[in-house]
């Protein structure tokens, strides 16, 4: 029990370091196995309940959004799934461009990397409940330095982990796309015929039931 | 047994005999109003149909209704098939029909040639309270008439001035006169503007900006196409106006049905342009949904205006900020529906709407709830903050889907400082706007309040801060 809590310790006082020196950070995540899958996950999950809370809890003036036909569980999954999209389809491109990192890496390097996106959303969501409209820029800003914030450190990261250089990175970047438009695609292809095949049984069972 | 087979028969007849009481539920289906994020929610009609105008109710022909206009207590409806002028007085009890002019004598008129002179396929008509005037846009016969607006004779014809420049025909259809007695009349998918004559009826000028939308595509086969090739592409002409109406302040409400425009609804400035006030939920664009075609435009003296749609056959009603009001009316075929309207007018607190395939004019008359939320609209129109209130109140007693209304008691609130109720019911309007300003309001006073606790916040942490800094310089030393 203590050991675990000095891990997680560990781990925390690790995030906060790659989130300034994101370079050394994640040097240390891959090479001398500092990262923790499990703080990964858990800021996955809060990153998903984060963009539920703002939904939820923005203030008046900036909530454009109708609350009286809120799903949370579809929000959350609106914010996880295209991170875990990403994920996959970065996992799949790098590992045929000769890219080093692991599935780990790349899982545990994007939730970490998450952690100023949580932040600014649940500051600019507690801001938006004491300002005015005029004052709306405000929060526009806050909102830009989060992504900004994010973004950086994804790119640092995808860098650092699979020992890439700057345009080596970019034109991986820009695969990880077409690979993640190709996933949807058999997503989709997958669920329609699912359903296809599905109607056909329970149709078939409709008829069986009928004759006897 | 037999007894309670007796009850049960009884029942069912009374049900039958009215049927009033099973349908009830159902007869306010088709009454709906947008809320703020563009859904439909049901609402009940502010103006409901008390009486029709038909063949019945006069004693000439009738083949057509084009166009309605209405003041000193009469209606006058335009039947451009029959070449007549239709009057009926304020109890809808027809007065006279005119269509061959006569002098102040009552005399006919003869032309030069000898000929009477009469009215040839009009298809406009507005009565101009101050000279207690009738214009009439006589189409057929490319001229402008004017009559007296007690014994109907003849004043003077306006026909094509001499000075008139453009290739726009002089084929008045629409026809307004504002309160220097200038003309305006609209010529049916005429792309210049408006025209605009004189009092002597000399021509004026040109009015009105109608812009085309920009569509990409378009411009990009202008860009690549050359010298020879852009003269023999179809031009684009800017959209034509098709109906007209004037407002207390002189501004001239314009509808358009040309699907090319960018704008549907105009309210004019004297330069022409569009100023037309969109403070609503959206833009002032009648149904989400469908794409509509405004044949006619109505408005008030407190600035609520009627957009008639040919699409749908519904009203729109808009307060002067661009708010919706109500919807009512459709295109059907029960009684009281349209099939093909025409014109609407406002008379008094009543609107006049005619159909020119049923060859009929509607008079409605507020409900209730109409009498309440254009009561509110016009009170806060005239500045009586409070009996607006007071009237929105009941506008919401009687429909709680009424957002409007939530915002006039807001506005009140807020006009008497009490920002608490002012947001509870901008919030419940969806005003985010005025929501804001007494939010704005709210903190202020909150600041005042607890200036003392916030002061003593920052000198703790700024206090706290020198502390830290003080320590860890003694420390390094």
């Amino acid at each position: 029990m203590g050991s675990s809590l000095v891990d997680l310790k560990n781990a925390v006082s690790h995030l906060f370091y790659t989130l300034f020196h994101p370079f050394d950070g994640f040097f240390e995540m891959k090479f001398r196995k500092k990262g923790n899958r499990k703080l990964a996950l858990f800021l996955l999950a809060v990153y998903g309940v984060s963009s539920v809370f703002s939904t939820q809890y923005t203030g008046f003036i900036f909530n454009e959004f109708p609350l009286h036909e809120m799903r949370s569980v579809q929000l959350f999954l609106m914010a996880v799934l295209p991170v875990v999209l990403f994920i996959v389809s970065n996992w799949s491109t790098t590992s045929l461009m000769n890219g080093s990192g692991s599935f780990s890496d790349i899982f545990i390097m994007t939730c970490y990397s998450l952690t100023p996106l949580i932040l600014f959303d649940v500051t600019t969501t507690l801001l938006s409940n004491v300002i005015i409209l005029e004052e709306g820029p405000i929060l526009t800003a806050f909102r830009y330095i989060g992504v900004l914030w994010f973004c950086y450190l994804v790119f640092c990261g995808l860098c650092t982990i699979h020992e890439y250089t700057v345009s080596r990175n970019i034109l991986t970047l820009l695969v990880t796309l077409v690979a993640a438009i190709i996933i949807i695609f058999l997503v989709i292809l997958y669920f329609t015929l699912m359903e296809t095949v599905i109607g056909f049984l329970s149709t078939i069972t409709t008829e069986i039931s009928k004759r006897w | 047994m037999k007894k309670w087979m007796k009850i049960m028969l009884s029942l069912v007849l009374v049900l039958a005999v009215f049927p009033g009481i099973t349908a009830q539920a159902n007869t306010i289906d088709n009454h709906y109003t947008y809320d703020y994020w563009g859904e439909e929610i049901r609402s009940i009609p502010a103006f409901e149909r008390v009486y029709t105008i038909d063949e019945d109710s006069m004693n000439v022909a009738l083949s057509s209704m084009d166009d309605v206009a209405a003041g000193g207590g009469r209606i006058f409806l335009i039947d451009s098939q029959q070449s007549r002028m239709n009057v009926f007085d304020d109890r809808y009890e027809f007065v006279t029909s005119v269509k061959l002019l006569r002098n102040e004598d009552n005399k006919i008129v003869l032309d030069e040639a000898g000929n009477q002179v009469a009215l040839t396929n009009p298809e406009g008509v507005w009565f101009h309270e101050k000279e207690n005037e009738i214009y009439i846009a006589d189409t057929g016969a490319e001229r402008i008439v004017v009559l007296d607006g007690t014994d109907y004779h003849l004043k003077r014809l306006i026909t094509k001035p001499d000075n008139m420049v453009g290739v726009t025909q002089f084929r008045p259809s629409k026809i307004i006169v504002d309160d220097a007695d200038k003309i305006y009349f609209v010529v049916q998918s005429g792309f210049e503007g408006i025209v605009e004559l004189n009092q002597s009826g000399t021509f004026s000028r040109y009015f009105g900006v109608n812009k085309p939308k920009v569509d990409l595509w378009d411009y990009f086969w202008k860009k690549i196409s050359s010298d020879e090739q852009k003269p023999k592409m179809a031009k684009t002409y800017a959209p034509a106006f098709n109906n007209l109406c004037i407002d207390q302040d002189g501004f001239i409400y314009a509808t358009t049905i040309d699907t090319a425009a960018q704008d549907q609804v105009f309210r004019l400035n004297p330069k022409g342009e569009n100023v037309l006030r969109e403070e609503g939920y959206q833009k002032v664009a009648g149904d989400l949904t469908v794409s509509n075609s405004f044949i006619d435009v109505a408005i008030n003296d407190y600035g609520v205006y009627a957009l008639l749609d040919r699409t749908t056959g519904r009203i729109f009603l808009y307060d002067f900020d661009g708010e919706l009001i109500n919807i009512f009316g459709k295109n059907g075929d029960l009684d009281g529906d349209f099939k093909s309207p025409s014109g609407i007018a406002w008379f008094g607190d009543k609107l006049v709407a005619t159909d020119q395939y049923l060859r009929c004019a509607y008079v409605y008359e507020m409900t209730r709830f109409g009498e309440a939320a254009l009561g509110a609209a016009r009170c806060y129109y005239n500045g009586e903050w409070e009996e607006s209130a007071e009237l929105s109140k009941e506008a919401l007693r009687l429909n709680a889907n009424y957002d409007l209304a939530y915002i006039g008691i807001g506005k009140y609130y807020l006009m008497q400082d009490d920002f608490q109720n002012a947001m509870y019911y901008f919030k419940l309007g969806n005003d985010k706007t005025f929501y804001s300003q007494a939010y704005n309001g709210s903190r202020n006073l909150w600041v005042q309040d607890h200036f003392g606790l916030i002061l003593t916040a920052i000198l703790l942490c700024a206090g706290g801060l020198v502390y830290s800094e003080y320590r860890y310089y003694r420390k390094k030393r």
